[in-house]
């Protein structure tokens, strides 16, 4: 199945990946319109991927994180940095990580 | 210490915890097995993603100075204007695959890359700052995909490794102690039992004895 | 008792992700999608880089044998972090890709290799849960 791509970002991400062929865009304005086209993006059956900035994303605050808790599979939501390489201190992969190797180590320590 | 089942202790009783303890054994040892399997699929699926990551935030930051050229050299207006007229149907294949029954994202990233022509900016726009901005970005979405691939199965494996991690804990630390304290528990009251019996059968022999 | 019915419903849902019939490696090869339909619906699809890899490893006579997904059995009786293989062709081309020697018919492999076996076939093996 062929899905289209969304991007929500600042202008420079957004006008980039336009030019490299995602079809949705939205730039951030305020929270309430971004969380909704976010929304919208997220309902849609076309798309399968969206892009955004993790600045954004942040500024969307729990609002976001619950979105991401609640949505389908599809579409794939990436967060990526901006143009100034923003990237949070806080990785969600490597909390996950840490908690999986808790459960590795009680593996271990059990005689596994 | 567990809290022990309120259970009649009769061997019909004892039979029917014996095998319950066999069913949560067996139980726990099947998912700790999965458990395992999940633990590697996991850190399979992590280790890709360092490398992908570094790569894609790589490329992504080349676009960015390729952009920040072109709105410098071809003027911020007019590169809007391309990103708006530019060909923006691109698209992903995006399948499901399964390990174990999780549901994880298979992306075939097609050739993204293209030419000026393919790109549909009008023609009167080329210039070459534009293209190699395009081009970069078309790269670095190449990537991302790669990578949002990557980050949507590590984060679906380990929703399934939490899940079945509370069921190990809850076999293991609840169940299985509190179906084998019942188990001593009817063990020991039987035994205890058997020798009440026994008493009392001598002392009716020895009260027989005594009237002949 | 509410409890044994959960485990029950656990332990039959262990795998509803296989396919109820096979493809062998030749039906796959030979089809524009190779794929299968697991028990409970889902789409399996095999990669066709993975495929090729196979028929690499096998005379083409074995094309027909090779049943996929290759299945990576996970039985507690064998213990912890040992599962087996089973099938003339898979065990054959197992050892190959793990460079293991194959000595009876079915092939014990440990963790490790498991490792190496699903990073290498991720999309043409899968685990299967016997006790």
């Amino acid at each position: 199945m062929g899905f289209k791509i969304a991007v929500v970002g600042d202008q420079e991400t957004v006008t980039g990946f336009a030019l490299a062929g995602a079809t949705y865009a939205h730039i951030y304005t305020t929270k309430e319109e971004t969380l909704g086209k976010l929304g919208e993006f997220l309902a849609s059956d076309e798309i399968g991927l969206v892009l955004i900035t993790h600045r954004v994303a942040e500024e969307l605050g729990y609002d976001f994180l619950w979105m991401m808790q609640a949505k389908r599979l599809l579409p794939l939501v990436l967060r990526i940095p901006d143009k100034t390489g923003y990237v949070p201190k806080v990785d969600e992969l490597r909390e996950i990580i840490k908690r999986t190797v808790g459960v590795e180590i009680m593996i271990r320590k059990e005689g596994g | 210490m567990a809290v022990p089942l309120a259970v009649p202790p009769t061997r019909m009783e004892l039979l029917k915890l014996r095998q319950r303890v066999g069913l949560a054994q067996r139980g726990n040892d099947l998912l700790r097995e999965k458990m395992d399997a999940l633990v590697i699929e996991f850190f399979e699926v992590v280790r890709r993603i360092q490398e992908a990551r570094a790569k894609a935030l790589e490329q992504l930051s080349v676009a960015h100075r390729a952009l920040s050229m072109c709105f410098a050299i071809m003027g911020t207006l007019e590169t809007k204007q391309a990103s708006r007229e530019a060909k923006r149907e691109l698209q992903v294949e995006i399948s499901t695959r399964h390990i174990m029954g999780i549901a994880v994202p298979a992306v075939e990233v097609e050739e993204i890359e293209r030419n000026a022509l393919m790109r549909g900016y009008g023609l009167h726009m080329t210039s070459s700052v534009l293209d190699e901005a395009s081009r970069e970005f078309e790269r670095a979405l190449k990537l991302l995909i790669g990578l949002a691939e990557l980050e949507g199965s590590a984060f679906a494996i380990a929703r399934e490794l939490e899940k079945t991690k509370r069921r190990v804990n809850a076999l293991e630390y609840i169940l299985i102690p509190r179906l084998k304290e019942a188990i001593k528990f009817i063990v020991m009251k039987l035994d205890e039992m058997e020798r009440e019996n026994f008493i009392r059968l001598k002392r009716i022999k020895a009260m027989l004895e005594e009237r002949e | 008792m509410s409890a044994d019915r959960l485990i029950k419903i656990e332990l039959s849902k262990l795998n509803v992700h296989l396919p109820e019939r096979r493809l062998s490696l030749r039906e796959a090869l030979s089809s524009a999608k190779p794929q299968v339909v697991a028990r409970d619906g889902s789409v399996h699809t095999f990669k066709r880089e993975e495929l090729e890899f196979l028929a690499g490893l096998l005379p083409e006579a074995d094309r027909d044998k090779l049943q996929l997904p290759i299945l990576i059995a996970l039985e507690p009786k064998l213990g912890r972090g040992t599962a087996r293989i089973s099938g003339d062709a898979e065990a054959k081309v197992v050892s190959q890709v793990l460079e293991k020697e194959l000595t009876a018919v079915e092939l014990l492999i440990y963790r490790p290799e498991v490792a190496i076996l699903r990073r290498k076939l991720p999309t043409t093996t899968q685990y299967l849960f016997l006790w």
